[in-house]
């Protein structure tokens, strides 16, 4: 094979990149076998009824500490066309900055209010909608003060689209020095929220996140 | 895609690492065994059941912990589940060939069927790796000594080295009849595993 496809970067101060980003170019994939790389995932219905509103574990329990907010969107392949029923799973961290995970070793403060975790499904037009609690920014290298600005983090599967992705909070002083944000470059401004008033609603900013899932594997079989 | 389709092409939503905290929550047995739909029904994948087992490694030789895995295969007879093949003969209504899991430690184990060949093809699955510090990469693992594997054309692109790296090696039969197959992903360093670029090719 003579011509190689990307080399990947490393986000810098980052050290899991540094310890698990492979140094060798990609190989290409001979045109001959190319479908074989696009994994079409199955409908898979796995959401609960109250899932879509993650600032509160349930409907007859509290708010969580913080900002509530709305984030919705449109799920699209490159061409435009909507992807319909693809689900989406979201995590955050708390209003301190804290995961309810397990490994989440950080020591900031659990909010007995928020569970953080969530799934929607995209409706026919493709759209999708749902609440939760603005995500504190949380100090992800101690040794070097290094903190990850405010983000959500959405995994996208249906049929040929599969995407894991961070919708970002604009005007955050921590954007500018994130390694991930550093390694997309101009293209970071995609993964921004875009602000709305939600004056009808009971939370208290909206952001719209319209999602293009890129690629060929996305638009394979059509 | 054209070049005017090129032109219009929306600009897509950055690829971004899961972190280091995927939700175990969104963990689904379904996903992680492929040889049956849930305890308690009559149905399941035809084929022989085979257990994919093998440890994810960094640069340093550590294992990665809290790496998602997904796995994209053929059935028994060599028919990928896609849109493409709706209707088609082979299907077989109890396996879709997708699977996920997620390992806390960097090691892993896998339920599903031998996939046959697909026309051309030596029996493989195409593995998909999401972990802290990387976005998505993909390669895809075969059987070793399956006499299909000389005439593949991804493996034939490659040189005896990442060819070696590709091959899922035999280890056993486990207790109730499957087939046992280990292998090991390094994510990056001296003995890196092959990584294919699906966005550019
Ligand atoms: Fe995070």
């Amino acid at each position: 094979m003579t011509k190689l496809g990307r080399q990947l970067g490393i986000g810098p101060t980052d050290n899991t990149s540094d310890q698990r980003t492979p140094r060798k170019r990609l190989r290409l994939i001979p045109e001959a076998v190319r479908e074989s790389f696009v994994p079409v995932v199955p409908a898979r219905a796995v959401t609960r009824q109250y899932e879509w509103d993650m600032t509160r574990i349930s409907p007859d329990l509290p708010r969580a500490d913080g900002d509530a907010i709305e984030v919705s969107g449109t799920l699209r392949t490159a061409d435009g066309k909507p992807v319909r029923g693809a689900l989406l799973e979201i995590w955050n961290a708390n209003h301190y900055g804290r995961y309810r995970h397990v490994e989440d070793h950080s020591g900031l403060k659990l909010d007995e209010n928020f569970f953080g975790m969530g799934r929607v499904l995209t409706d026919y037009d493709g759209t999708y909608r749902f609440w939760t609690i603005s995500p504190g920014a949380y100090l992800a290298r101690p040794d070097i003060g290094r903190w990850r600005p405010k983000h959500i983090h959405l995994s996208i599967s249906g049929g040929p689209v599969r995407l894991i992705t961070q919708m970002y909070f604009p005007d955050e002083p921590n954007n500018a020095t994130d390694p991930m944000a550093i390694l997309m470059g101009d293209a970071f401004g995609r993964n921004m929220g875009k602000p709305y008033a939600t004056p009808d609603i009971d939370v208290d900013q909206g952001y719209r996140f319209d999602i293009v899932a890129g690629g060929r594997n996305a638009t394979f079989f059509e | 895609m054209s070049e005017e389709q090129r032109a219009n092409a929306l600009l897509p939503t950055n690829e971004d690492t899961c972190g280091p905290y995927f939700p175990i929550y969104f963990g689904d047995d379904s996903l992680e065994d492929l040889t049956r739909i849930h305890s308690g029904v009559v149905a399941g994948a035809s084929g022989q059941h085979i257990i994919l087992r093998g440890r994810v490694l960094d640069r340093h030789g550590n294992l990665a912990h809290g790496v998602v895995m997904e796995f994209w295969q053929a059935n028994a007879m060599g028919i990928y589940r896609t849109p493409g093949t709706e209707g088609h003969p082979d299907i077989d209504p109890w396996f879709s060939g997708y699977g996920r899991l997620r390992s806390h430690s960097g090691e892993y184990s896998f339920c599903t069927i031998m996939p046959g060949p697909a026309p051309g093809r030596a029996p493989n699955i195409t593995v998909t790796l999401f972990s802290d510090g990387i976005n998505r990469i993909v390669t895809q693992l075969f059987f070793a000594d399956h006499p299909a594997n000389d005439g593949d054309p991804l493996l034939l692109g490659l040189d005896p080295e990442d060819r070696d790296r590709l091959m899922a090696r035999r280890d056993g039969t486990a207790a109730a009849g499957a087939e046992i197959y280990r292998f090991d992903i390094v994510m990056a360093g001296d003995n890196e595993t092959p990584f294919f670029d699906d966005l550019e090719s």
